[in-house]
């Protein structure tokens, strides 16, 4: 990365491609939307220059700790896109299985196919024919 | 004003909303030009004239993740 330059409550930097994809550059950007002004530039087809700008005047020191701030993000997206890349297999054969697994219970479809006055458990009995045999059976 | 979007970096269409949704507070036109899409602002509403640019800015990238 390239030295920053700051000006009229403005920090300037480039970034590589190479080092942050292009989606960690969105998510950080996204996630600054509510702290700063965030301007993006094409320096060339593999670097990008982030303008950040602060919403109220602020020092080069506070400018200087956006920035960091700004990085720190950046390469907590850049580890989740990489993570999630790595993963990605894993995770399609855990939903594969569970969908699999799914389709394989019979009880399932038989549960689906039941009638709503169907009572298979047979708790459906009327207040008054449950407890009038036990009246009579106390008397 | 004048700004340039790169085209790599900013989808046009977010821009044609971010200009639907500022309409009310400047004149806007727009242009590509080679890598660039070109927006300009006239007649800005003087009461966001220091603003305008980095707010529009700022929306235009909001819009662009969310599409």
């Amino acid at each position: 990365m390239d030295q920053a330059k700051i000006k009229n409550n403005e920090i300037k930097f480039i970034l590589d491609i190479k080092d942050y994809p292009i989606e960690a550059i969105y998510g950080a950007s996204y996630v600054f939307l509510d702290k700063a002004y965030l301007f993006l530039d094409n320096k060339s087809s593999k670097k990008i220059q982030v303008s950040l700008k602060g919403k109220k005047k602020l020092t080069k020191k506070q400018l200087e700790t956006l920035k960091g701030e700004f990085l720190n993000e950046l390469l907590n997206y850049a580890f989740r896109i990489n993570l999630t890349k790595h993963n990605k297999k894993i995770r399609e054969f855990i939903i594969s299985q569970a969908l699999f697994s799914a389709v394989g219970e019979e009880g399932t479809v038989e549960e689906d196919q039941l009638e709503y006055q169907d009572d298979p458990l047979g708790i459906a009995v009327p207040w008054e024919e449950k407890y009038k045999k036990k009246l009579k059976k106390t008397k | 004003m004048l700004i340039s979007f790169s085209k790599k970096l900013y989808k046009i269409k977010a821009i044609k909303l971010a200009i639907k949704e500022y309409q009310d507070l400047a004149n806007f036109s727009l242009e590509q030009k080679g890598n660039y899409i070109q927006v300009e602002l006239k007649n800005i509403n003087k009461d966001v004239k220091q603003i305008i640019k980095d707010e529009f800015c700022n929306y235009v990238l909001f819009k662009s993740k969310e599409n």
